[in-house]
């Protein structure tokens, strides 16, 4: 597949170096040469120096009939939509563009971006804050993706010191029944495929796949207890804390802190009169946090551009007692470190706009995919096709490669756990995890 | 990781053997070198990808550059193997010196006498220029799907000539396929092209490799005037040419796109150089008493001789003796000089001489205008400072290189004359031996320390010197 896409900056860098790991043919546009130079010299793919906007640029860059994504994520949303809307005029089959707006979601004005030439519309800040409302609803679980409405649920849980799991090996795990698969195990910086002799240590992030009724039970062996979320507060004020509000302000008792005087002022306008506490003062400082009741709340969340003091103020947070804290953490490196600090659940926009991105491009073939990026590995959901190679015999006949597990399938509207037994059938939804860089071997494998 | 690739590179070289070796079967040679190094390669390469195990998989610059440099250098020894045991049976040294001369497509050659070589020899010479003129690596890109990575593109970085890289389809390994489309085609012409003048079909293969690859080895000792024909001058004049364009280049034209490729200033400079030196030549030839005044003495040969010492082929016409010294130091300048990067040849690059042309040009002017800005312009784009400075320090190095190299030779027990043209010609990658010893075969005299030290210096040239100096520096081994 030929996929132009326009900026390089974090989230444009990012999806390039994962698609071009992909084996998909990646042109990256962008007016800053320099920008540009880092990517063409150590990933498998070409530059073009030019702006997003110049029709001459694009067609330098190979937009055209044989281009069949067109992916716009300049820091400006008006570059990004004239960009695609550019693109699609000379002949690009699908264009996403990112937006800042979420006045652009709307359903209503869906019909104006389609005329422009605009296929998909990506706001990551919203994609941030729906992630944080699943984190808060399962403040015991780190990840929460579901298939099907839930009937097949992944969830990944980091076990704690009292778990029931920590040191047995996994083949002793479900020797007696089969409630759950145990798709991953992410061990400090690296996500390991697990086969039956790997074992459970402390501080593993486990993801499990399991259908609903076995939800509770994986709780409980990871040594996790439930709790109801109701006071929440969140740092920094920007466009994720907005949506958020906008979200959860029904079920949720919401404080936000921002040390910025101006934007706590326009906060209560951009919130449109929902129910929030807005408080201008530092974080930072445990004065405040105390005086604002830190010790009585259940979450907290820190949304502020750096994501060193999200972290650090995270574990303050800890210290304070509070039970669930998730941060916003842009720099992919230091998401593992988050994680081994026993962080809550991170949140980076790239990586929820790249799954994004990376959906709508398994949606090209495959009619309903569903597609999580995890830091160093994907998760996806597939159609088997009739005749695909993955239908022909029992899983462990089949011999995968290490690199991707399945971990259950949905059939006829019903989920269930593989075992080696099971034979995948064609229009079977199945649930695929696999390491970085090997999701076209997979996908190949399904058509 | 290392080990595992170069065993891969191995099966390649293999697969290449057997060409040679068809030859050797259907031209009844008597001896059978081939039959012995192909298991030999093979019994390598499956070491190498089966018993030795990886213990990391991921490939960053560094080892881009050792794997690069290593691929060459395993490559002539295990293409020196025939040498070793074919009729004229040469020593481990003189081998390894013709093996790496061709893959360098240097075309020197310690054997005095090549028309007794059987026929596997002299077409496994000539396929050893050719897979080297476009690149071992970007074959192997070309053919191997598992160096389609971010390793891949270092490697690719550090082997293409050029101060760039241009790509032309975003993946590495298509860009590699239709390279190698390009030269394959072009070569194939070739063979056709010679096949229809005096040359039979052997001979035609043979030259058609090392012309289009700009290598210069030949299945005779007069080399190309064993035919005397005007037809093969022609033809090969302008397969030469062609060998010293850009070959992006000419997959663009292939595509239509003529005009971007007369609007390339590298290009319009060759051409240039080209009509430009013709000129000079013939001048100086009319001039000179000792030349006879003929028609194709003063049309076809000096452009002849033009080409094919820009192109870095090293083929000579006769009578080259008597043009005189300005005539023979001006080929002495262009051999430096080279031709285009991004092709076949040798040499310094246009690319580089251009930059350096406009810098140096600018920085004149500046002693007047100190504040006027003037940034070097290539193809109507600013070439950024960074790239100048680059390019600057290649030229001083590679000067640097053939003057150690030079001197090396000294100690070697060469004279410094020989000495210094020898280390010339191999970092330029163009053994035009003929043109200050008249005798011949220069390099069979040249003492066994002499010859390691001048295959380094082929494979420094051809690398582009950067890819096997970095092996000599402390700091690229220290972690």
């Amino acid at each position: 597949m030929k996929i132009v896409i326009a900026g390089a900056g974090e989230v444009g860098s990012h999806l390039a170096k994962l698609l071009s790991r992909e084996e998909q043919d990646i042109i990256v546009l962008d007016k800053d040469a320099s920008k540009l130079n880092r990517l063409d010299a150590n990933y498998n793919l070409m530059t073009v120096v030019g702006s997003p906007t110049s029709f001459d640029d694009q067609r330098a860059a190979g937009v055209g009939e044989d281009c069949d994504l067109f992916i716009a994520v300049t820091p400006y949303e008006n570059t990004n939509l004239i960009a695609c809307g550019i693109a699609k005029h000379l002949g690009a089959r699908k264009t996403v563009g990112r937006i800042d707006n979420y006045e652009y979601l709307n359903p209503d004005n869906r019909k104006f971006f389609s005329a422009t030439g605009v296929d998909h519309l990506i706001y990551p800040e919203y994609l941030a804050a729906q992630e944080i409302c699943q984190a808060l609803r399962r403040p015991w679980a780190r990840n929460w993706f579901e298939l099907y409405d839930g009937e097949l649920i992944l969830v990944g849980v980091r076990v704690s010191e009292n778990a029931r799991l920590v040191g047995h090996k996994l083949k002793d795990l479900t020797f007696n029944q089969h409630t759950y698969h145990v798709s991953a195990i992410k061990r400090r910086h690296e996500t390991i495929i697990p086969r039956g002799d790997d074992d459970i240590r402390v501080g593993d992030i486990i993801y499990f796949t399991t259908t609903r009724e076995y939800v509770n039970e994986i709780r409980d062996i990871c040594g996790k207890k439930d709790f109801k979320v109701r006071n929440v507060m969140i740092m920094g004020g920007g466009r994720i804390a907005v949506r958020l509000v906008h979200l959860a302000s029904d079920r949720l008792d919401l404080t936000i802190i921002d040390d910025d005087l101006e934007r706590c002022r326009l906060l209560p306008e951009k919130c449109q009169g929902r129910k929030v506490k807005i408080i201008h003062g530092d974080a930072r400082n445990t004065d405040i946090l105390r005086e604002e009741g830190i010790g009585g709340m259940d979450a907290f969340v820190a949304l502020t551009d750096f994501s060193e003091t999200n972290i650090l103020a995270c574990l303050t947070a800890k210290e304070f007692g509070v039970n669930k804290t998730v941060a916003e953490v842009e720099n992919i490196q230091f998401i593992s470190e988050a994680e081994g600090l026993n962080i809550g659940t991170v949140i980076n926009k790239k990586l929820l706009a790249s799954s994004k991105i990376f959906q709508l491009l398994l949606a090209a073939d495959e009619s309903s995919a569903k597609f999580m990026a995890l830091a160093d590995a994907e998760v996806a959901e597939l159609e088997a096709r009739p005749d695909s190679k993955i239908t022909r015999a029992p899983v462990m006949e089949l011999r995968l490669r290490r690199e991707m597990t399945l971990a259950g399938l949905i059939r006829d509207g019903k989920g269930m756990l593989v075992t080696g037994r099971t034979r995948i059938q064609a229009g079977d939804h199945v649930l695929v995890f696999c390491l970085s860089g090997s999701m076209h071997k997979v996908e190949k494998l399904f058509n | 990781m290392l080990v595992r690739v170069i065993g891969w590179l191995l099966y390649i070289e293999a697969a290449f053997m057997v060409v040679p070796l068809l030859a050797t079967l259907y031209y009844g040679d008597p001896s059978f070198p081939f039959l012995i190094a192909i298991p030999v390669t093979l019994a390598a390469a499956t070491i190498a990808t089966v018993v030795v195990r990886p213990r990391r998989f991921d490939m960053g610059k560094r080892e881009g550059f050792l794997l690069t440099a290593l691929v060459w250098i395993v490559f002539s020894v295990f293409g020196m193997i025939p040498f070793m045991l074919c009729s004229t049976s040469l020593s481990l040294t003189d081998a390894f010196f013709e093996a790496m001369s061709g893959f360098t497509t240097t075309g020197a050659s310690v054997l005095a006498d090549i028309d007794n070589l059987s026929h596997g020899i002299h077409l496994w010479r000539s396929l050893m220029q050719w897979i080297g003129g476009m690149g071992i690596i970007l074959f192997t890109l070309a053919v191997l799907p598992m160096l389609n990575s971010s390793g891949g593109m270092q490697m690719f970085n550090a082997e293409v000539t050029g101060i760039t890289h241009e790509k032309l389809r975003p993946r590495v390994s298509s860009t590699a396929k239709r390279l190698w489309m390009v030269y394959t085609l072009l070569t194939a012409a070739l063979v056709v092209l010679y096949w229809i003048g005096p040359m039979n079909c052997f001979d035609s293969i043979c030259h058609a490799l090392s012309t289009m690859s700009t290598g210069g080895f030949s299945t005779r000792n007069e080399a190309l005037g064993a035919w005397n024909s005007l037809y093969i001058k022609i033809l090969t004049t302008v397969f030469m040419f062609v060998g010293g364009i850009n070959f992006a280049l000419i997959f663009r034209a292939s595509t239509g796109q003529f005009r971007a490729v007369w609007r390339n200033e590298v290009f319009r400079l060759y051409v240039w150089v080209v009509l430009g030196m013709f000129l000079v030549f013939d001048i100086a030839l009319v001039l000179n008493p000792q030349v006879p005044v003929t028609v194709e003495g003063l049309t076809i040969d000096p452009l002849f001789q033009i080409v094919s010492t820009l192109s870095s082929t090293g083929y000579a016409v006769d009578g080259i003796l008597n043009w005189g010294p300005l005539l023979t130091g001006l080929l002495i300048v262009m051999m430096f000089v080279g031709a285009c990067a991004g092709s076949t040849a040798g040499g310094a690059k246009l690319d580089r001489i251009l930059l350096f042309g406009k810098n140096a040009g600018n920085e004149l002017s500046r002693c007047i205008y100190p504040n006027h800005i003037m940034p070097v312009e290539v193809n109507h784009k600013v070439v950024s400072p960074d790239l100048v400075n680059k390019t600057m320090v290649f030229l001083t190095v590679y000067t640097g290189v053939i003057l150690i190299g030079g001197l090396l030779l000294t100690i070697c027990g060469a004279p410094l004359k020989d000495a210094c043209f020898t280390s010339y010609s191999c970092v330029s990658n163009s053994a035009l031996d003929c043109v200050l010893s008249p005798e011949g075969g220069a390099y069979s005299m040249i003492t066994p320390p002499g010859k390691w030290i001048l295959s380094l210096l082929m494979l420094t040239g051809r690398l582009e010197i950067f890819t096997v100096l970095l092996l000599l520096v402390p700091r690229f081994w220290r972690k």
